[in-house]
């Protein structure tokens, strides 16, 4: 294997090989043939990004201590959690929908938050991660099934739904989800390759 | 290796006629070994290295046909049962869609109706013209088509925006003297759908769309 070979960019869409370029600011790069998004420009380094991930596991944190939305009927009251409405679920055959749930909205971005912050926290010092190999390959197969934003639409439009009939109030879960999906779509437009060359650009 | 200065060219030069692999987890190009070979694997992710994805047409249509089937049931059972003062009443997405048009929130009508109807409806088309030209080795509107792959990618799983709705309503809505809501089968269904037609886009190698014709007999 060449050292050219390595600043080649294969597009995944259309087999086009291409030569790397270097980005700058705002800068994104094309395959010229199928027009797919090949490399973007961010100028965010570790220490940026392991605050992001932070900043993300806390958002999750609280977004599944808090309710998303409470309603209230007659004086009772019933609350909704990301976690509880899976959970509420998990019986006979709406198992299968819930368990579905609960791994794309809870287990897979709690999965990915996690991998980020180990992977990051040990390139800040230089260091490779124990099992940073495997690690980012699950981070890689994992992401298409990862849904923070359709969870966050579809509590918006329970809550619209639900109002016709009964009081819903948002709850401070709703508002911490909405700001992890922003901070989870930042955190996932950087490329995979940025991942597997981070210790050769920051050691 | 001039030669390989794809991004300066209109007709760029393609890996498999070069004998390149790019590794599909982590992108590395890497050469590709002379053909009767044992599995190699990625020097870098370790993930085995393929020029293609193995049989994803034939994987693509047994996983749209899944999602196809399930999708009957899917809209033909009811997806939630409410009760309430007046009597319990069971629901289908679409008399959901119905419902909430009648009410005058025609908004979120529209979205469910978009991410319910629409969106599995757009799959299975999409998916479908991909394959068929595929099959019939088209040179038509390469470009398009593998936007239209990406549509296919980019919406996949808005329709599980349902399954959302449903288990949040069942959750919240829980007054035994006034009203509760519980899930019912078609959402479990539904739920195949969106899976099914997610693994099926996953399947299908968009790069066949450009594998037919002039340049290589694949």
């Amino acid at each position: 294997m060449s050292s050219c070979a390595r600043e080649l960019f294969v597009c995944p869409h259309c087999d086009a090989v291409h030569r790397a370029v270097v980005l700058s600011r705002h800068e994104v790069a094309a395959c010229v043939a199928c027009g797919r998004v090949l490399a973007r420009h961010h100028s965010l380094s570790v220490d940026q990004l392991l605050a992001l991930t932070l900043t993300a596991a806390l958002l999750f944190l609280i977004a599944n201590s808090y309710p998303l939305m409470t309603i209230e009927v007659g004086g009772m009251h019933t609350e909704a959690t990301v976690w509880g409405a899976a959970l509420l679920m998990l019986h006979g055959w709406a198992a299968w929908p819930a368990a579905v749930l609960a791994l794309s909205m809870f287990i897979l971005p709690l999965l990915q938050i996690t991998l980020l912050f180990w992977v990051l926290a040990f390139a800040r010092f230089g260091r490779r991660a124990p099992g940073f190999r495997g690690l980012l390959v699950t981070l890689h197969r994992s992401r298409p099934w990862s849904m923070t934003e359709v969870f966050l639409l579809g509590a918006l439009v329970a809550i619209v739904k639900l109002s016709s009939w009964v009081h819903v109030t948002p709850g401070i879960g709703i508002w911490a989800l909405a700001s992890l999906t922003i901070v989870l779509t930042i955190l996932s437009m950087v490329e995979p390759r940025f991942w597997w060359t981070l210790l050769r650009a920051h050691a | 290796m001039d030669a390989l200065a794809g991004s300066r060219v209109i007709t760029p030069v393609r890996a498999l006629s070069v004998g390149l692999v790019a590794c599909r987890t982590c992108g590395l190009v890497m050469q590709r070994r002379p053909v009767p070979t044992p599995t190699t694997f990625c020097r870098r992710c370790t993930t085995v290295l393929r020029e293609r994805l193995p049989r994803s047409a034939e994987h693509t249509l047994a996983w749209l046909i899944a999602g196809v089937i399930l999708y009957v049931p899917a809209n033909v059972l009811p997806v939630m049962y409410v009760s309430g003062v007046g009597g319990g009443e069971e629901s289908t997405i679409l008399g959901g869609v119905v419902s909430f048009w009648r009410a005058g929130s025609w908004d979120i009508a529209a979205l469910i109706f978009a991410a319910s109807v629409a969106v599995p409806a757009t799959k299975f088309l999409a998916l479908g013209v991909l394959l068929w030209t595929v099959h019939r080795g088209s040179d038509w509107a390469r470009k398009q088509r593998t936007a239209l792959y990406r549509l296919v990618e980019f919406i996949g799983y808005w329709s599980m925006l349902d399954v959302v709705v449903v288990a949040l309503t069942a959750a919240l809505l829980k007054f035994k003297a006034l009203g509760t809501a519980e899930p019912r089968l078609g959402i479990v269904f539904f739920c195949g759908v969106v899976v099914t037609t997610m693994i099926a886009a996953l399947s299908f190698d968009p790069r066949l769309i450009w594998d037919m014709g002039a340049n290589d007999g694949h």
